[in-house]
């Protein structure tokens, strides 16, 4: 719980230092730092935006609470190919512009229910320009192995065994109760 | 002493200390010589060198992903299904070791004390003389200059030490050894085993036997292992010791009699042959971070460098009396390369058992099918046959469709569980061919001024006709099983991605179409053996580490015995 609270802390504290660039005008700096692609303070507020609709933060922790969106361009940027980070930051503005058509405001800038809103058409998968898919399904990929893969989930969700010992062959599945 | 002549001079020298060298290291310090074991990379001492052993799923930073620009450097070791973040630091990478493909070949390989023991699949089935004496039958290679009997006392030997799991059989094509208890297998591998059993003659699935220690015994203890923990995480090496690799077992015995002395960064150059005394006197080495020349001497040398390591080193042992290589009167050094052919895998579901499951430890196995095609007699167009694995199991999952709450209300529940899953891969012989050959390359050379080796394997006819086969053999027995939704593939890899890399240093009983006779001592050169992969002079089917470790021990113990009669 201390934990996420201080994770809180340190996120209004980035969000304060973000406003000052906005003011003059000028394009935001990223918080985060890649090196195989260029990434604006704005066009990471879309993904972020993103990685916490997929898993939304609520009564227990969501996308946000296991650093989501940064393993996510981490991973983009040290696992996928020049072509494929090419295609994922075209996708990004595709998928804004996308926003744009639908609710008529920037995916970063609008409310939880406008940014489902916008999921709920991509998901449908009509008419969905190729690349902001392509942006979006590795979006949801990635935030899921952020998740499915944090220490919270695999400690207190799904219990992770480093050491599981004995192995069962065959044994009657318990109906549920 | 200082840097003498006699200061590096020992009664033996083992090049390698991985699955087999380390066998060489430990049966001839537990004999009382002073060894000098060479290896050409680090050293790794357990567990503090398996730095990765016991890290959770989230502390690797990729989540066990290999970066894309390591991919891309190293084409070679990333096609390898254990190159994955948890294991990386054990695999040779491409770029820092090249070799010359002439045609596509996986050489992937493990430069370190310990080598590719740390890594492997501890799968450990025996051979019987239906493969010893497939050669002579079949009219392929040369007939091996040893029998069943000739190396059962030593499979009981090294299987003591090392801890085998398995089950007694009684397969005369598999033959039983000193087996601590088998793990269970699921209950569809168990129903697959009785109805291959019921419908099949001279087919059977059985508990895949296999380097853990399944309930050890004092000699384990002896070694600071203990039980195996089902964690499946043997890649890391483990801190447990509860399965076989050199660094938990062979190599630590040898250094506790203070008899070894184990040199890493030892790049071995070649085997220094004296022309006036008419025999091997030493090694020639390139220290690796230095590249300081240095020779050592021993009057019996073991060459265990892992089998096409081992053929670089002899080809490149030049000297008047040979001029191509150590024992090479007969021009077949680096010839007759074979490797098992792991392309063909069959995947199926099967809707029964839905009442049952397996659940608890994640088992370092499977069942295991031996070799069943042309055992007796020979019966289909191509020469030979394949063992197979077989796994059965359920996937639990969770639903990952859609988004927001209702997926994290998902992602929170239990997991679903799947069908039955069921699985095969092909483990096929391959036929030893004068075609499919190792050599040096006459320019270039690696940074240590070593000749870069040259590999010229690839697959045949044969191995084709047996792929189509297995895949028709196997649809028909798990169509029969009720199996459904099955799929085959032939994922078309390149020789070498099984890591079962054999032959070009034969054995054999006639000196001028083999290199090495019965004991693994080269014809003309009896003072050098070779006991790695590079002395098989076919491959049957079996996961072939557990015949090294027999061979090196059984030609270790000849060797000591040899040299207090100074026969050598």
């Amino acid at each position: 719980m201390d934990r996420r609270s201080s994770i809180k802390t340190l996120l209004l504290l980035s969000a304060g230092t973000a406003l000052l660039p906005s003011c003059l005008q000028e394009e935001k700096k990223a918080s985060v730092t890649v090196k195989n692609f260029k990434i604006s303070g704005n066009e990471e507020d879309i993904i972020s935006a993103v990685s916490d609709t997929i898993i939304p933060q609520g009564k227990t922790p969501g996308a946000k609470d296991v650093g989501a969106y940064q393993f996510a361009l981490m991973m983009m940027d040290d696992c996928y190919s020049p072509e494929d980070q090419q295609k994922f930051m075209k996708g990004l503005k595709e998928f804004d512009d996308f926003s744009k058509k639908k609710i008529n405001q920037s995916f970063a800038k609008a409310t939880p229910a406008k940014r489902e809103e916008v999921l709920k058409s991509i998901e449908s998968k009509k008419d969905i320009p190729e690349n902001a898919a392509f942006f979006y399904n590795n979006m949801k990929r990635l935030t899921l192995e952020a998740f499915t893969q944090s220490k919270y989930y695999l400690t207190q969700v799904h219990v992770y065994q480093l050491v599981p010992g004995k192995f069962y062959g065959c044994v009657p599945v318990k109906k549920a109760s | 002493m200082g840097d003498s002549k006699q200061s590096r001079t020992f009664d033996a020298i083992v090049i390698g200390s991985g699955m087999s060298g380390g066998w060489a290291a430990k049966e001839f310090c537990e004999k009382g010589l002073k060894t000098l074991v060479l290896e050409r990379g680090r050293n790794v001492v357990q567990p503090k060198d398996f730095t990765t052993t016991n890290m959770m799923p989230w502390e690797f930073k990729h989540r066990g992903e290999i970066p894309y620009e390591i991919q891309k450097e190293n084409p070679v070791v990333s096609r390898c299904y254990a190159f994955r973040e948890d294991a990386e630091q054990f695999f040779v990478k491409d770029k820092e070791h090249p070799y010359i493909q002439d045609k596509p070949f996986d050489w992937i390989r493990g430069y370190q004390v310990g080598g590719k023991s740390i890594m492997w699949a501890r799968q450990t089935q025996r051979w019987s003389d239906f493969d010893f004496e497939g050669p002579a039958r079949d009219g392929y290679a040369v007939d091996w200059p040893i029998r069943y009997k000739d190396i059962a006392p030593w499979y009981s030997y090294v299987e003591k030490f090392a801890g085998i799991s398995g089950n007694k059989d009684g397969l005369p094509n598999l033959p039983d050894g000193e087996f601590l208890p088998p793990l269970d297998l699921s209950c569809v591998e168990n129903y697959f085993k009785d109805f291959v059993a019921k419908n099949y003659k001279d087919r059977n699935v059985i508990y895949g036997r296999c380097a853990h220690l399944t309930q050890p015994k004092q000699i384990h203890f002896e070694q600071g292992r203990s039980q195996c923990q089902n964690r499946s995480l043997c890649q890391r090496g483990c801190p447990f010791g509860g399965y076989f690799n050199a660094n938990s077992t062979t190599i630590p015995w040898a250094e506790k009699t203070g008899n070894m002395t184990l040199r890493p960064f030892s790049v071995v150059h070649s085997i220094i042959y004296d022309d006036e005394k008419g025999k091997a006197v030493g090694v020639h080495v390139i220290d690796a971070n230095t590249k300081e020349s240095i020779e050592y001497y021993a009057p019996v040398i073991f060459v265990n460098a892992g089998a096409y390591n081992s053929n670089l080193i002899l080809l490149n042992s030049k000297s008047k009396r040979f001029p191509n290589g150590l024992g090479n009167d007969n021009g077949i050094l680096g010839k007759y390369a074979a490797f098992h052919n792991y392309r063909a895998s069959i995947h199926a579901k099967y809707d029964g058992f839905q009442d049952t499951k397996s659940e608890g430890g994640r088992r370092p196995t499977s069942a295991y099918m031996p070799r069943f095609r042309n055992l007796y007699k020979q019966e289909t167009d191509f020469l030979r046959g394949y063992a197979l694995t077989f796994y059965a199991g359920r996937w639990s999952y969770n639903d990952q469709s859609g988004f927001g709450e209702d997926l994290k209300n998902n992602l929170l529940k239990e997991p679903t569980l799947g069908p039955w899953s069921v699985g095969s891969g092909m483990m096929g012989e391959t036929i030893p061919k004068e075609t499919n050959f190792l050599s040096l390359d006459t320019e270039k050379k690696d940074d240590w001024g070593v000749p870069l080796l040259k590999i010229n394997i690839d697959y045949d006819d044969n191995d084709e006709k047996m792929i189509k086969d297995f895949f028709e053999q196997m649809t028909e027995m798990y169509t029969k099983a009720g199996f459904t939704d099955i799929k085959t593939n032939d994922s078309k890899q390149a020789p070498g991605l099984d890591i079962h890399h054999m032959g070009g240093v034969r054995m054999g009983k006639d000196p001028k179409t083999s290199l090495l006779n019965k004991w693994h001592q080269f014809h003309n050169c009896p003072n050098v053996f070779v006991t790695d992969g590079a002395c098989m002079t076919s491959t049957s089917t079996q996961n072939p580490s557990l015949t090294f470790m027999a061979m090196t021990a059984r030609a270790a113990n000849y060797a000591v015995e040899q040299l207090k009669k100074r026969e050598i």
